[in-house]
């Protein structure tokens, strides 16, 4: 647009330059016919008078890259033909006689100059044309005026083909311009579009089947894939190698559950197989029935309480049963009756709203978190149960003042099997953790040494029943 | 500037030594075609071969002038024509020496042309058109449009609308095949030689009226010039169709040759001038 812009003032330009420079040059031609003038037409000598007009067109022609004479003719005073350089048409000694409005126009125009001037029609055109009109004199009397008409026709050509340049270069720099243009936009784009595509991928997390994206010579852009591969080549690495602790994990988690079960079952075992073996050797010696039958039965019943905590976690874990929350309640009595000859209060407040819906998994947490605070309580202390709302969450809280729980085990508390109770399963807390986890729900424990500890849970309860 | 270009060619003209004696000088009118400069450099070359002295042309613009050059003793010798050369002089300063010859005879005549697609059919038709003379003192571009005029009792300042002098038979040519004049008179044989070597111009031109013949356009001599060069250069010039070089000059002077005639050849041209200055006397009164 700049260009075209450009172009057009430097054709007008040339254009108006050229148009004066011709003007100049009619009015010379015309003074150098009109300085012999005079004394040519005093002496009546009209043969010499069209002369002066052929020898312009014929030196203008000799010339060259002149300007086209159109016509030219010397007036007398009265307008009347002295000489026309077409003679057949404007006949010696007549009035010279417009041929139309135009011409009559510049007729007045050239016969009332009183001093040379430049006349012009048509402006940029083929048919334009300038005059030279130089008026003549013999002792200051005026005798006539000379007109000399030069065409614009080939200026016209000039201009047109120069304005034609102009146009095609300015159209070839725009075409060069946007072909460069687009494939610098395109080279720089492409690279940038792969980047953003791998972006995305890591959106959808498609990460370990990322392909990397092509990297073209060393610029911002080059630099810029370089390092957005190696990010996804290391990000992919992480997540392999992510998933593979995560898969390690599992198997050791199973691994400990499996040494787990194999231990606890096989402790109790190896007791009950010896009772059952001295009782076959002693199969009359009722002492002995008497002694060994509890201790079958204590064992057998260990094992009945590790394969049902273990079942139970599991069962649990999968039900997404709801019940109301006055079920909760129903455990102070349950853990109250378990107390037996120790010394313990339950200090028990629900302040949740009673017609809250919680699912049935609750109750088994804090069944176990209260059975625990029993648990580690030696002889006499207090168990506080507190449940209430916080936003969307329904926390609940269990504290003792038991012994409290050392530093060093705590990251141990939630492994399965992990217990420091004679005889406890290592189950409890383990189903409890579980659980909370099912539900997308937050466990802490705080404890100090000597003082006791409480358990914190968060279930996001109100999102669940909005759902 | 013609002048300067033909002392030019003679200046510069190698192979003829240097003469003690003074170059012949040789006037030239309209009457023939004077623009052709390289061949008169090589009939200037002829003659000097044949004379043994340096010629040179000398050329002027009106027969008027050349006429003056003689009068002055500043030529030797002119190609003037007729009718300067049957106006009495009061001293007598020339003397018939040759008389050309063209297509058999020391005859010619004039021609009254006109634009080979206008209208015009005979010299009538040209009242109060425009009408180009050739030279004020020519025989066949003033003299004979005046006698065919004055035979009606017509006078080209009345006749015509506007007239002119052209000063060369051949720019009258070029004035009428132009259209600047509606007619024009002018000398048979300018006519016939641009007919035949610029068809171009002539071939616009149509001949309206012949006039009767009228002796040729005679080479004359200064009477001051003595009388053995006067023989000399009439004997060079009359045995010119007598050497191939001569001969070809002569061919392109579209002439058959030089030769001795009476006065009496002019006398038609006489009688003719005569009656114009007894008609219409101030008619010949043209100044210039």
């Amino acid at each position: 647009m700049v260009g075209f812009m450009i172009g057009a003032v430097m054709v007008v330009q040339d254009w108006s330059r050229f148009h004066d420079e011709l003007g100049e040059k009619a009015l010379l031609l015309s003074e150098s016919v009109a300085i012999t003038t005079p004394r040519a037409m005093l002496r009546k000598n009209y043969w010499g008078l069209y002369q002066s007009l052929k020898n312009i067109v014929a030196r203008r022609a000799e010339t060259g890259g002149g300007h086209e004479v159109i016509t030219a003719m010397i007036l007398d005073a009265e307008g009347i033909v002295q000489a026309h350089l077409q003679p057949a048409e404007n006949p010696l000694g007549l009035i010279f006689s417009p041929a139309n409005k135009v011409e009559e126009e510049l007729l007045t125009q050239a016969m009332s100059a009183s001093k040379p001037i430049v006349l012009s029609r048509g402006g940029f055109s083929e048919a334009g044309f300038v005059e030279g009109v130089v008026p003549f004199f013999s002792d200051q009397k005026y005798m006539g005026v000379v007109r000399v008409r030069l065409s614009v026709a080939r200026l016209y050509e000039k201009a047109k083909s120069s304005a034609l340049i102009v146009i095609l270069l300015v159209f070839c720099f725009v075409i060069i311009g946007s072909v460069l243009g687009t494939m610098v936009a395109r080279r720089m784009v492409k690279p940038l579009t792969a980047v953003t595509q791998g972006l995305e991928a890591v959106g959808r997390g498609e990460m370990t089947d990322f392909a990397p994206v092509p990297v073209k010579g060393g610029d911002e852009i080059g630099r810029l894939s370089i390092t957005f591969n190696q990010i996804m080549s290391e990000l992919a690495e992480k997540k392999m190698l992510e998933e593979e602790i995560a898969m390690s994990e599992k198997l050791i988690a199973l691994g400990r559950i499996t040494a787990g079960v194999a231990h606890e079952v096989n402790n109790p075992l190896a007791g009950l197989l010896n009772c059952i073996d001295t009782l076959q050797k002693h199969p009359d010696d009722q002492k002995l029935i008497d002694r060994y039958l509890p201790v079958i039965d204590q064992g057998l019943h260990r094992i009945k309480d590790i394969v049902h905590n273990l079942l139970v976690g599991l069962k649990i874990e999968e039900s997404d049963e709801n019940v109301n929350i006055e079920h909760i309640d129903k455990l102070k009595d349950l853990i109250t009756a378990e107390i037996g000859d120790k010394d313990i209060e339950v200090i028990w407040n629900n302040r949740a709203d009673k017609s809250l819906n919680i699912p049935a998994k609750l109750e088994q947490i804090v069944f176990n978190l209260l059975k625990n605070a029993l648990e580690v309580i030696p002889d006499s202390g207090t168990i506080i149960f507190n449940m209430y709302q916080e936003g969307e969450f329904l926390v609940i809280e269990v504290s003792d003042n038991g012994p409290g729980i050392p530093s060093k085990i705590r990251n141990q508390l939630f492994d399965p099997f992990f217990t420091t109770k004679p005889n406890g399963t290592g189950l409890g807390l383990w189903v409890v953790y579980r659980l909370v986890q099912s539900m997308q729900g937050i466990i802490e424990v705080e404890s100090e040494k000597g003082h006791g500890a409480t358990f914190h849970v968060a279930i996001p309860v109100m999102r669940a029943k909005a759902a | 500037m013609r002048l300067i270009c033909v002392f030019l060619i003679f200046w510069i003209t190698p192979g003829f030594a240097a003469n003690a004696e003074p170059p012949i000088r040789f006037g030239l009118t309209a009457v023939i075609l004077t623009e052709n400069i390289r061949f008169l450099d090589k009939w200037s070359q002829y003659l000097e071969a044949k004379m043994g002295r340096k010629v040179e042309f000398v050329l002027r613009r009106s027969y008027q002038d050349v006429m003056d050059l003689l009068d002055s003793g500043a030529i030797e010798f002119a190609w003037i024509c007729g009718y300067p050369y049957v106006q009495t002089r009061k001293p007598e300063f020339l003397q018939l020496m040759t008389v050309p010859v063209y297509r058999g005879a020391p005859r010619y005549f004039s021609y009254i042309i006109v634009p080979h697609n206008s209208a015009y059919q005979r010299v009538g038709d040209l009242e109060g058109k425009i009408f180009a003379f050739s030279d004020p003192d020519s025989n066949s571009g003033f003299l004979y449009p005046l006698s065919l005029l004055a035979k009606n009792g017509d006078k080209p300042e009345t006749f015509f609308r506007q007239t002119f002098f052209t000063f060369n038979h051949t720019e009258t040519i070029e004035a009428v095949a132009e259209q600047v004049a509606d007619g024009g008179a002018v000398d048979s044989y300018i006519w016939e030689y641009l007919a035949a070597f610029k068809p171009e111009v002539a071939g616009k031109t149509r001949i309206i009226k012949k006039s009767p013949s009228f002796g040729f356009p005679p080479i004359v001599s200064h009477l001051g010039v003595d009388a053995n060069t006067v023989k000399l250069m009439k004997t060079t010039l009359e045995s010119m169709n007598q050497d191939v070089a001569g001969k070809a000059l002569l061919a392109e002077l579209k002439l058959d040759g030089f030769g001795h005639y009476p006065d009496s050849l002019f006398n038609d041209i006489r009688a003719m001038a005569k009656s114009i200055q007894r008609s219409i006397p101030h008619a010949l009164d043209v100044t210039n």
